[in-house]
């Protein structure tokens, strides 16, 4: 191995780092090692001129090695690799210590968080001593695509690839396409209509050429990779049929929530308490009518209903507010002397043409009413015969401090938008990753919303985060621009930091075999080895920590990096010596 | 200075490396002693390197993965898991107290969980004080 020629540098993110971290201390005290030929710091290392100061290094210094100390790898490891590369280095030659969002912003010492990130360097300086360089690999792209779910972001995802002359394979969970939006009356805030926005789309989508729909079908297992993926479906028709495609979308959408957990609300016990799915469905059949076939006099509409509730779901359904309001338009124009109450806890109009929207509905004769979601929730009862209406609602009204009585015929509770139960089975199926609320992980949030951390697997629509039709439309565009140019460039990148044998040590107790979750190794009878199939491996390293006689590599994980890694994290500072 | 101990901590990409992330971008204070070191899977996390932490002076080791059912590699964990057992009872003989190695499953959105997970280790191993490896490795070195 040659002489290793490292270049330190250390970031101070603007004030990110450099409040918490005394990044000039943490440089200067690095120069001394061993092995460190240079080291600095700069304002932004990620910017271009912070890129164009480390490959002038390697090129200068005859670097070998570079270490960035800055931002989590998750982040800029792949950006600080390309630099690297450019300059003429191997990108696996280079590593990352984290000292942002795992030391300055999580620490309030700044002694304790120099010294933190002291190790955290010393301990990059101290792997990437052990690095070795890396080839890329890459694979063939099939052009076929498999969509999960026909809903108006599924639909808009498979005709944009269908479109552009590309094979698409269509799941869809029920009997029909169109999803939430297809149980719509009209839409907001232009009041038009959701039938005649999704008709065309379900048509296209049917009699498209390029796109095969498997409807009432679910999808069990995907196995491959990347670029060549594999899935069974059944068929009425055919019996089961196997399908490839190279990059698969995820459009599962989400579901209301059931409010029947909420007793303030009476849902299930009154029968003119009513979803506003429900309401949805009213309101396309032409006949706005209680359950006891009379024109409902009073008609209120609660929001939030399970949103923004610890109790239930602590986000926010984002497109409640506005159908609330939509539902005003729909009432007034066919009941025009009715009473019509929101009962609101935030009236949120974020997007575009919401404010004026709402401006709107407040001509249209409502009465606004606000309750506090972390006070009290309004609680419908049953009216006295003489009380001339249906049901009361009783609330602690916000903006008068009053407690106040309702009279209602009619109740729409504005249902929160929940992620489907069956959302696990997916993520099995596909691997991709939930948060919280049970909707899927972005591979990062802000600067790459459709892709999720497996290679070729992309989400849009509302199994995201609930979200509007704009919203989902754009996500399913994006996703299918990011796979027409996969499919145009033919071949993706693909893991390089497999597993290796090395068949000398290899004593033939076949341990890694049982424990490798992707079949990726076999025994080699001839060779009396284990052999891994670096295409199918996808690098987690089980079998490495498994292997009893040391004789597989898990590349850029090896042990003598992490050893290393580990004694250079203790090295320095620890016990406050 | 006064004894303040030490954890090492190793992450799995995924999962506990991107909670840990979330506690950072969500500003959540936790104590400053934790070294985090990445892993692609908490089942690539093999005895050696938790005991070679200890030989450093780790104070106590930390292992996170994905909760059950939703590790990337689709069961590292469990592989993990079961490795953790055995390792704990070994490490358990060498005469260190059993709360100074933990396996804890932190999912991607577990960035609070993450926070207090590492505030009370931190607590439990001011508690017990500097690790006594250091003597059982030297009454190992007298036997030899």
């Amino acid at each position: 191995m040659e002489e290793p020629r490292i270049g330190v540098y250390v970031c101070w993110c603007g004030t990110n780092i450099a409040k918490m971290v005394d990044v000039e201390q943490v440089a200067d005290e690095v120069s001394k090692l061993p092995h460190v030929t240079i080291s600095k710091t700069y304002k932004y290392m990620c910017s271009d001129p912070g890129q164009e100061l480390i490959i002038k290094d390697i090129r200068g210094h005859k670097l070998n090695r570079v270490v960035v100390a800055a931002c989590s790898p998750r982040i800029h490891e792949l950006t600080f690799r390309k630099a690297v590369e450019k300059a003429g280095i191997n990108p696996y030659l280079f590593e990352m210590a984290n000292i942002r969002e795992q030391n300055s912003w999580v620490h309030t010492d700044r002694t304790e968080a120099t010294s933190k990130a002291l190790d955290l360097v010393v301990a990059a300086i101290r792997r990437v001593q052990y690095h070795e360089p890396l080839q890329k690999r890459s694979v063939n792209v099939d052009p076929a695509t498999l969509v999960l779910g026909g809903g108006i972001a599924g639909m808009a995802a498979a005709l944009e690839i269908a479109n552009a002359g590309k094979q698409v394979y269509l799941v869809e969970k029920t009997d029909r396409l169109g999803g939430q939006v297809a149980k719509f009356d009209l839409t907001f805030p232009y009041l038009s209509s959701a039938r005649q926005l999704i008709q065309p789309f379900i048509q296209r989508t049917e009699n498209h050429p390029n796109i095969d729909l498997f409807l009432n079908t679910e999808i069990k297992e995907v196995t491959g990779y990347i670029g060549n993926f594999k899935s069974k479906v059944e068929t009425a028709e055919n019996g089961t049929i196997e399908l490839n495609f190279g990059n698969i979308i995820v459009a599962v959408g989400l579901k209301p929530f059931n409010p029947t957990v909420i007793s303030e609300y009476g849902y299930g016990q009154f029968p003119d308490v009513i979803t506003s799915l429900e309401f949805e469905e009213m309101l396309s059949n032409g006949h706005l009518l209680t359950k006891y076939g009379k024109e409902p006099r009073n008609i209120a509409i609660i929001h939030c209903v399970g949103s923004r509730n610890k109790k239930y779901h602590e986000y926010c359904s984002r497109v409640c507010c506005m159908a609330a309001l939509k539902f005003v338009h729909e009432i007034r124009a066919c009941l025009s002397s009715a009473n019509i109450f929101e009962i609101y806890a935030d009236m949120r109009a974020y997007g575009k043409g919401h404010e004026e929207f709402y401006a709107l509905t407040t001509h249209k004769q409502i009465i606004f009413l606000m309750y506090d979601q972390q006070e009290s929730l309004p609680v419908i009862r049953q009216a006295n015969r003489n009380d001339n209406c249906n049901m009361i609602i009783e609330m602690d009204e916000k903006l008068s401090g009053e407690s106040i009585e309702v009279p209602v015929d009619m109740v729409v509770l504005m249902v929160n938008m929940e992620a489907h139960e069956n959302v696990k089975e997916v993520v099995r199926a596909v691997g991709v990753s939930l948060c919280g609320n049970q909707f899927f992980i972005e591979k990062h949030p802000k600067l790459d919303p459709v892709a999720t951390t497996t290679g070729g697997v992309f989400i849009v629509g509302s199994c995201q985060g609930p979200k509007d039709i704009p919203d989902s439309v754009a996500q399913a565009r994006a996703a299918a621009a990011r796979i027409l140019a996969s499919i145009a460039q033919g071949s993706v990148a693909v893991e390089v930091t497999t597993a290796s044998v090395i068949e000398h040590l290899c004593c033939g107790c076949q341990t890694c075999i049982r424990v490798c979750p992707y079949d990726a190794i076999s025994y080699n009878e001839e060779k009396q080895a284990s052999e891994i199939n670096e295409v199918l491996c996808k690098g987690c390293g089980t079998c490495g920590s498994a292997c009893p006689a040391g004789a597989i590599l898990s590349k850029h994980f090896t042990d003598t990096q992490i050893l290393a890694e580990i004694t250079g994290i203790m090295s320095m500072s620890y016990k406050g010596a | 200075m006064s004894y303040r101990p030490t954890i090492v901590a190793f992450l799995c990409n995924w999962c506990a490396y991107t909670g840990a992330d979330l506690a950072g971008t969500s500003r959540l204070h936790y104590a400053p002693n934790i070294r985090i070191i990445r892993v692609m899977c908490s089942g690539r996390v093999e005895p050696t390197f938790i005991l070679k932490a200890f030989q450093q002076g780790a104070d106590g080791v930390l292992v996170c993965g994905c909760h059950p059912g939703d590790c990337h590699y689709h069961e590292g964990n469990y592989k993990c898991l079961r490795r953790f057992k055995l390792i704990q009872k070994y490490v358990d003989q060498m005469g260190i107290e059993k709360d100074r190695l933990r396996l804890e499953w932190i999912s991607a959105s577990e960035g609070q969980q993450f926070a207090e997970l590492v505030n009370n280790m931190t607590k439990t191993l001011l508690l017990l004080g500097p690790v006594k490896i250091q003597r059982s490795l030297e009454v190992q070195h007298l036997k030899q």
